[in-house]
């Protein structure tokens, strides 16, 4: 993984480090000819330039040091592939702070002082929200990694796409027939009261229902709360599954008190990892989890039968049998949703190569040519599985993952179909203009 | 070409630096609150509360004479035969420019640029910690003191030309305290690369301009408020520095042990130890579920620092007042009880008191930053400009974030943590008995005087376990 760490960032004098070796002694005798400007053989040879609005710092840091590995690695593996059109492909960072105004601020940065060619790579949803104007504004395609349904939504604008990774609602729709089948009909949903939580309670009730089952409760907890054992009573005594998505860093309380509550019994458990990315499942006070579910948009432990190109992604991005990074056995991933950043770099090499892109000239065809896009195969190029996209709505379906916790690791479980997922579309980008 | 000759040297100037400022600390709070949430924390909160209250208690019954000579004990450490200063200031000078330069055309990355890494984690948080350890340290490596000298060599007048009036005591180091305070803490980008290099070299040359106009003496004493706070903070350390004909003689003595001779700090003065204080103290509390519930901010879905500027401005303000208030309530109190009639003269001495609390919050509050952060500094400085440089080998790690993620690092921290915040107030409570036996002389009226100061102290113990161990945001 150390060697993967920076090589594709920008430096200074527009060439990448790994550029700057290779190229130096090909490039000497030419350099010391008179009158030598560089890229003057051909304006095509430059660097495409992708600006990466990181969450460096702010409450997103977590996400954004393994969104910013990924990058850096998918990067590099294009780049020695050829690049694309022959071109190499350049990651420049700004941090937005996790912030939707300081988004904003660095999107404008990106196409008026960088001058890149796309904006690509954030993950919170209230910078997304934040910065989709302003790149509509200045017309640069905004290539997003945010798992919202914003997108979706037909919220957005022309120049914002999210072809990497499902959004929440398809997540959410496609777990209800598996748990209906094999965990049960009866389900009491416990959820943060807020737009997150809300998402998942007005996605996942027409979801059951659909499959036969329904929702018999509905807990709302306070995002403030940090003590949870007196909201237990509320769930009803003949539930079958308790739903559960709380987050923030009362999460391990949760689960601690609900395994006092509930003893060693209890309804089925299942909730998303969204809840628990990045935190080690044998922490102390996780216990009550064993045996339960989980989504998982990409699988953190490596599984008994896993394809030899999702190996390679793993050993690419550095993680090991637990999802961690090799170098550092504490510092686990954000794998479900980190793929989602080299998925969307080989959409785009596939949607630049495809409109034979040549320069911000081009960013209308680009988006048009990702809008094209329909079938994704799993592979190299998409580790996490097969796609569909949808270029009404500028919105990747995929499959998911059910995994269930055995001896404190994530076993898969089930892989849901496409079809579990998909909605009908709510909006049409491509009647919108440019 | 001239012009040229001149645009470069302006540009020189520009990357000359100063280190002001902030931020950074996104990886202070890498360390899951949620394992702090499940370790038994209130048990460390009524424990540091009952040490400090039972320092109080033993120091009531112990006489102070023993306290006092054991806080003049001095053993000779070491001779530096030589005054570097000039040297190293020029160096240090020299250093902050290549920073300064690094932020306006380095990586635009936080994390791989040196400026904000170095301003923020080394020179903030390392730097002020060393100050507590050993001296003062920042009289050798401010950048300014090597320059100046250079120009009173050359002719500038070494008192200044123009007088600071003695009435603004301490006032304008107060105010830069809080400009500084206030962008590290609440404005939204202060670990951008670029914007810290301008705001730098702004205060560099502000402070520079200052002490050619003012003299060096008069300037860092007053107005410059890095040298203010680490002169108070070096009044903690086990070092004592005394000058000699040929450089300095190093004694070795007790923690605080400095302070028994210390003269009272004016109003402005107390008021500057409690802002430093205090704006610690509120780096801590803007992030809690109860601050961000209080200014209606869901603490799940933190909408980043634009939306709470108004907010955390306020929010600073009042916790110094608070502090202020507080402080000011208990040495007004202990000074009634005592029946003194010297209430300033003895709340600018007892605010010494106050100096190894700000320490203790300092080492608590950002040493999750200085674990990771750190890492993050000494990789950029393979590759300080971004030219694809590896000058040390380092420019390519892979920095270990786990050293703070997970339980048993939650653990460890928490404690360290626990540990640091009830020892400095127990320290406090010394200091302060100290001084008080230094103000009342009999051991009745300095106990007496004593109650409201350590009823403060153990709330403030409180106040300061609970910020580690509530939740969080980020």
């Amino acid at each position: 993984m150390s060697k993967n760490r920076k090589p594709n960032i920008i430096t200074s004098n527009g060439l990448t480090r790994r550029a700057t070796l290779k190229g130096m002694a090909a490039s000497a005798g030419l350099m010391a000819a008179p009158g030598f400007v560089r890229y003057a053989q051909a304006q095509t040879s430059e660097p495409i330039r992708i600006g990466f609005q990181c969450h460096r710092t702010g409450i997103g840091a977590a996400y954004g040091r393994w969104y910013e590995r990924v990058t850096n690695v998918a990067a590099r593996v294009i780049n020695e592939a050829g690049g694309i059109n022959g071109r190499s492909l350049e990651i420049i960072i700004e941090d937005d702070g996790t912030d939707a105004a300081r988004g904003s601020e660095v999107l404008e940065k990106f196409a008026n002082q960088h001058k890149v060619d796309l904006v690509y790579g954030t993950l919170f949803s209230h910078v997304v929200v934040g910065s989709a104007p302003m790149a509509g504004e200045l017309k640069i395609p905004y290539y997003v990694v945010s798992e919202g349904y914003h997108v979706a939504s037909g919220q957005m604008n022309r120049y914002c796409v999210q072809p990497g990774i499902t959004d929440v609602k398809a997540q959410v729709r496609s777990m209800a027939p598996w748990i209906a089948e094999n965990l049960g009909k009866r389900v009491t949903l416990i959820y943060p009261d807020y737009a997150f939580g809300h998402d998942h309670r007005d996605f996942f009730g027409p979801a059951i229902e659909a499959q036969g089952g329904e929702v018999i409760a509905q807990v709302p907890i306070p995002p403030t709360e940090t003590s949870f054992t007196r909201y237990f009573p509320q769930i009803p005594s003949d539930t079958d599954v308790i739903y559960h998505v709380m987050v923030g860093p009362a999460v391990l309380t949760f689960v601690k008190e609900m395994g006092e509550f509930f003893g060693t019994g209890g309804p089925q458990l299942f909730g998303f990892i969204d809840s628990l990315e990045a935190v080690d499942l044998n922490s102390p006070g996780l216990e009550f989890l064993e045996g339960s579910h989980f989504w998982e948009g990409m699988a953190r432990y490596v599984q008994p039968e896993m394809p030899d190109y999702e190996i390679a992604y793993r050993e690419a991005v550095g993680l090991d049998e637990s999802g961690a990074s090799v170098n550092d056995p504490k510092d686990v991933s954000t794998a479900a949703h980190m793929f989602g950043c080299w998925e969307t770099l080989y959409v785009i090499k596939r949607s630049m190569e495809a409109c034979g892109y040549r320069g911000p000239q081009d960013r209308t065809s680009l988006i048009e040519a990702t809008e094209a896009m329909t079938e994704m195969d799993a592979g190299p190029e998409h580790p996490q599985g097969r796609k569909v996209f949808n270029g009404k709505i500028h919105q990747v379906f995929g499959e998911q993952s059910i995994s269930q916790v055995r001896d404190g690791k994530l076993e898969v479980v089930h892989r849901t179909s496409i079809e579990d997922g998909l909605y009908e579309p709510e909006a049409d980008y491509t009647t919108m203009s440019f | 070409m001239r012009a040229l000759t001149f645009y470069r040297f302006l540009l020189l100037l520009y990357c000359v630096g100063l280190s002001v400022s902030l931020c950074g600390p996104a990886f202070a709070h890498a360390s899951d609150r949620g394992h702090v949430l499940l370790l038994p924390t209130q048990y460390y909160v009524l424990g540091g509360a009952l040490a400090v209250a039972v320092s109080f208690l033993a120091l009531a019954f112990l006489p102070a004479r023993p306290l006092l000579r054991l806080a003049a004990w001095r053993v000779t450490f070491l001779r530096i035969p030589f005054d570097g200063r000039t040297g190293i200031s020029f160096a240090s000078f020299l250093f902050l420019s290549a920073l300064v330069y690094a932020g306006l055309w380095g990586s635009r990355d936080p994390l791989a640029n040196p400026l904000p890494l170095v301003v923020w984690t080394l020179f903030w948080v390392g730097l002020t910690l060393a100050h507590g350890l050993f001296g003062n340290l920042w009289g050798w490596v401010n950048p300014w003191y090597g320059l100046w000298r250079l120009l009173v060599r050359l002719g500038l007048p070494e008192k200044g030309s123009f007088r600071l009036p003695a009435r603004l005591a301490y006032r304008p180091a107060v105010l830069m305290l809080f400009a500084f305070a206030w962008f590290e803490l609440v404005y939204i980008a202060p670990d951008d690369p670029a914007r810290l290099a301008i705001a730098v070299f702004i205060y560099w040359f502000f402070t520079f301009a200052g002490i050619c106009l003012f003299g060096f003496e008069v300037w860092t004493a007053r107005m410059e408020f890095l040298s203010v706070f680490f002169r108070l903070l070096s009044r903690l350390s086990i070092f004592e520095a005394k000058r000699e004909c040929h450089g300095f003689r190093l004694f070795l003595c007790v923690p605080g042990g400095k302070l028994t001779s210390i003269e009272p700090l004016p109003p402005s003065g107390v008021a500057f130890l409690l802002l430093a204080l205090s704006s610690v103290s509120f780096d801590g509390f803007m992030r809690t579920f109860l601050w961000l519930g209080t200014i209606g901010i869901n603490p799940l879905e933190f909408p980043g620092r634009s939306a709470v500027v108004a907010q955390n401005t306020f929010g600073l303000l009042a916790m110094f007042l608070a502090l202020g208030t507080l402080f000011a309530l208990a040495t007004w109190a202990g000074e009634r009880l005592a029946g003194g009639r010297g209430w300033l003269r003895a709340s600018g001495l007892l605010v010494w008191s106050i100096v190894p609390i700000a320490l203790a919050y300092h080492f608590s509050h950002y040493l999750t930053a200085l674990l990771v952060d750190g890492q993050y500094a000494l990789a950029s400085f393979s590759d300080p400009f971004f030219k694809g440089w590896d000058l040390f080998g380092t420019a390519i790690p892979h920095v270990q974030a786990g050293i703070v993620l997970g339980a048993d690092s939650a653990w460890v921290i928490w404690n360290a943590q626990a540990l640091a915040i009830i020892a400095g107030h127990v320290l406090a409570v010394i200091l302060a008995h100290g001084i008080a036996s230094r103000l009342y002389g009999s051991g009745r009226r300095a106990n007496l005087s004593q109650l409201p100061m350590t009823v403060l102290m153990i709330g403030y113990t409180i106040f300061g376990l609970w910020l580690l161990s509530t939740p969080t945001a980020g």
